[in-house]
C-alpha cells in the first residue's frame, strides 16, 4: 500500500500555527470565524499531494517547535512576514488558503478582519 | 468489470473517446476517479467546487523557483467542468511545427478542422449574446485605447432566449459522455486506476481502488489513457512504462493582477470572455475568476499596502498574463507516494516575459480606467498612473510572484521521432501494443492557446483511426 502522509496528524502541527498567522494578520477577525477558517486550512492540507503534504508536514514541525519555544511566536510571526525561498512558501500556503476561505465566506469582512 | 476498451479519465480527451468508439460498436467502460456532479449544484469558481471538483482541493503545485500551482479536474467531465469554456480551434501553424518537428503523420490539417466543426456544433461553441461582463469590457476597452488586437473568444455555452446571464456551459457531462452512454459505454465514477499489469507491451487488467478504499481489477482488450497531462503519465510510470513519458511537461505560466475601478464590476460566478492577443503566441491577457476570496488572495502577496482595498472587491476584478513557456517540467511517479512529484523550471526568457507581460497588462488596465492596480507579487509598489509601470518593471521578479497555470500538456509528445515522443502519431505507446494516449499530454508543445479545442479534435482523429484499424482488423 503507497504510504500516505495523511496517516500522520497534520491537525497538531497546522492548526497552532494558522491560528497565530491569522491571529497575527487579521487581529479583529472574530474568534470563532478564525477556528472556522483554521479548520478549513487543515482540510485543505490534508488533501494536497503527498509530496508536497510531506514538504508542509516537515517545515509545519519547525513552526511547531518554534512556538513552542519562550518568545517562539514573535519569532514565527516574523519569519511568516518575510519572502525566506522555501521556509516563506508555508506561511504563504496557509495565508492564502485562509484568505480565500475567509473573503469568500465573509466578504465584507474589513482588512483588520473586523466584521463591519 | 470487463470490457472491450477500457477509457481511464472523462474529460476533454477521454468523453471524445468513448464517444467514437462506443458510437463504432465497441464495448467502452470509463473510468472516473472524481464523482458526477450536476452542474448549478455548486457555485462556479468557489472554494465548493474546489473542494468537490477539482484534485486536491484546487492546491496543486509544480515545484520550482518559483513553484507554480496549477489545477486539475476530477469529476465526471474533467476540467470541461470548471474551466474558463473558452474555446480555440487548433492553429494551423502549430498543427504545422508539430507534424514536421515531432514527425506527427498524416496530421491533415483539413482532417482536424473538418473535426473541430464537428465539435464546436457538438458542444455549441459560440460569443455571448449581447454585451459581454463589465470585467471583460475592461479587457477591450483597455486594448482598442492602446490600438492592441483584442477579440471575444467564443465559449461552449448555451443561452435560453438569448439572455447573456443564462449562459449553461455545454461540458462534457451535457454533451459527449450522455452520447457515450446513450451508445452503450458505461461509466463508473469514484474508480482510481492504480496502475496497469502489462506482460511485455501488453496491457491486460487494470488495478483499482473505489472511493470507499476497496480493491478491484478491470480486465480489457485496449486501454486509453486520458487522465490529463500530470495523470497520464504518472499512471503510466506506476505502470513500468518506460520512454519519453512525463518528461517535457509544458504549461502557459501566468502572473496576475487585480484592478480596481469606479463602478462595481465583480460577476464572482463567472470571467471575462475578452482576450487581448497583440503580442500572441509569446504573451496574452485575459480575465480571471474573482471570487471575493480571489480577490483577498490577489492582494495576499502585498497585504500591508494592498490589504485595505479587499472591502472595494465589488469594484474590483482579477487579470492575467499567459506567456508560452521556453521551459520545460517533469511529471514522475514515486514508488510509495500516491501522487505524482511535478517540478518545472522557467528559462530566463520566460521570467522576463512574465515580467514585461505584468507591465503591459497593468497599462491596459490604466488605460481601461483603474483607479488602482495591484500587482501579485511580494514587493509590488501600487500602480496608479504610467509613471509607477517603472518601478513595479524594475521591483518585478517571478521568484516573487504568485505564478499559477490551468493548461498543462506535453508529457507524452505524440509522433514517430522516440528521441522525443512518449507516443506514435495515433496516441500509442510507443513499446506497447494496445496502450493509448488521447489526452493534453499528446500536445507536443503548449499550443499558445486554450488548448481543449485542439485535445477534443485530436482525441477524436485517433479514436477514428483506432476504430477503423480495428474493425478492418477484424
Amino acid at each position: 500500500m503507497a504510504w500516505d502522509s495523511r496517516h500522520l496528524q497534520l491537525d497538531g502541527i497546522v492548526g497552532p500555527f494558522a491560528d497565530v498567522l491569522l491571529a497575527a494578520d487579521l487581529p479583529l477577525l472574530p474568534v470563532d470565524r478564525r477556528a472556522e477558517a483554521v479548520q478549513f486550512v487543515q482540510r485543505r492540507i490534508c488533501v494536497i499531494p503527498s509530496f508536497t503534504r510531506f514538504g508542509v508536514t516537515v517545515i509545519g514541525l519547525l513552526y511547531r517547535g518554534l512556538l513552542a519555544a519562550p518568545g517562539g511566536a514573535a519569532v514565527a510571526r516574523f519569519l511568516s512576514s518575510k519572502p525566506l525561498p522555501v521556509l516563506g512558501e508555508y506561511p504563504r500556503l496557509i495565508r492564502s488558503l485562509g484568505y480565500a476561505y475567509i473573503w469568500e465566506r465573509w466578504p465584507d469582512t474589513m482588512p483588520s478582519g473586523a466584521t463591519q | 468489470m470487463d470490457a472491450e476498451v477500457l477509457v481511464v479519465g472523462s474529460g476533454a480527451g477521454g468523453a471524445t473517446t468513448a464517444t467514437v468508439l462506443a458510437e463504432a460498436g465497441f464495448d467502452v467502460l470509463i473510468v472516473e476517479e472524481g464523482q458526477w456532479v450536476e452542474q448549478g449544484s455548486v457555485l462556479p469558481f468557489s472554494l465548493d467546487q474546489m473542494e468537490q471538483q477539482y484534485r486536491s482541493g484546487g492546491v496543486t503545485v509544480a515545484l520550482g523557483l518559483p513553484s507554480i500551482a496549477y489545477t486539475e479536474g476530477r469529476c465526471a467531465g474533467g476540467g470541461t467542468e470548471i474551466n474558463s469554456g473558452l474555446y480555440r480551434r487548433p492553429p494551423d501553424d502549430v498543427l504545422q511545427k508539430w507534424a514536421v518537428d515531432y514527425e506527427i503523420a498524416e496530421l491533415d490539417h483539413d482532417e482536424v478542422l473538418t473535426i473541430a466543426t464537428e465539435v464546436e456544433q457538438t458542444i455549441n461553441v459560440t460569443t455571448v449574446p449581447g454585451p459581454a461582463s463589465a470585467p471583460s469590457e475592461v479587457l477591450r476597452r483597455g486594448a482598442e485605447r492602446l490600438g492592441w488586437l483584442n477579440s471575444e473568444i467564443p465559449r461552449w455555452m448555451k443561452y435560453a432566449n438569448g439572455d447573456p446571464q443564462s449562459g449553461q456551459r455545454q461540458s462534457m457531462t451535457r454533451t459527449y459522455l450522455p452520447r457515450a452512454v446513450a451508445a452503450g459505454a458505461r461509466l463508473a465514477t469514484g474508480c482510481r486506476i492504480d496502475a496497469l499489469q502489462m506482460s511485455g507491451g501488453n496491457a491486460h487488467r487494470a488495478t483499482t481502488t473505489l472511493s470507499d478504499g476497496s480493491r478491484g481489477t478491470i480486465r480489457f482488450r485496449h486501454v486509453f489513457v486520458c487522465g490529463g497531462a500530470i495523470q497520464t503519465p504518472a499512471l503510466l510510470q506506476r505502470s513500468r512504462i518506460t520512454g519519453h513519458i512525463g518528461r517535457s511537461l509544458a504549461v502557459h505560466p501566468t502572473v496576475k493582477l487585480a484592478a480596481r475601478f469606479a463602478d462595481e464590476l465583480n460577476v464572482p460566478d463567472d470571467v471575462p470572455v475578452h482576450q487581448v492577443k497583440e503580442f500572441a503566441p509569446d504573451l496574452s491577457f485575459g480575465g480571471s475568476a474573482s471570487q471575493p476570496g480571489l480577490v483577498a488572495l490577489a492582494l495576499s502577496d502585498q497585504w500591508d499596502t494592498f490589504g485595505r482595498a479587499v472591502t472595494d472587491w465589488r469594484r474590483i476584478s482579477v487579470y492575467y498574463a499567459a506567456i508560452t513557456s521556453e521551459g520545460r517540467g517533469r511529471v514522475r511517479a514515486v514508488r510509495g507516494l500516491r501522487d505524482p512529484i511535478v517540478t518545472y523550471g522557467l528559462t530566463r526568457r520566460d521570467r522576463a516575459l512574465l515580467g514585461s507581460g505584468l507591465a503591459r497588462l497593468a497599462l491596459l488596465m490604466l488605460e481601461a480606467g483603474a483607479d488602482e492596480v495591484y500587482p501579485s507579487f511580494r514587493g509590488a509598489p501600487l500602480v496608479r498612473k504610467r509613471s509607477d509601470l517603472a518601478a513595479m518593471r524594475s521591483r518585478f521578479s517571478a521568484a516573487k510572484a504568485s505564478v499559477m497555470t490551468v493548461h498543462l500538456c506535453s508529457t507524452v509528445p505524440m509522433g514517430e521521432d522516440t528521441t522525443k515522443c512518449g507516443a506514435n502519431s495515433f496516441g500509442r505507446v510507443h513499446g506497447t501494443t494496445n496502450v493509448w494516449v488521447n489526452d493534453a499530454s499528446l500536445l507536443p508543445t503548449a499550443p499558445g492557446v486554450n488548448p481543449q479545442g485542439t485535445v477534443m479534435a485530436l482525441a477524436i482523429r485517433n479514436a477514428r483511426r483506432f476504430a477503423s484499424s480495428e474493425r478492418s482488423r477484424g
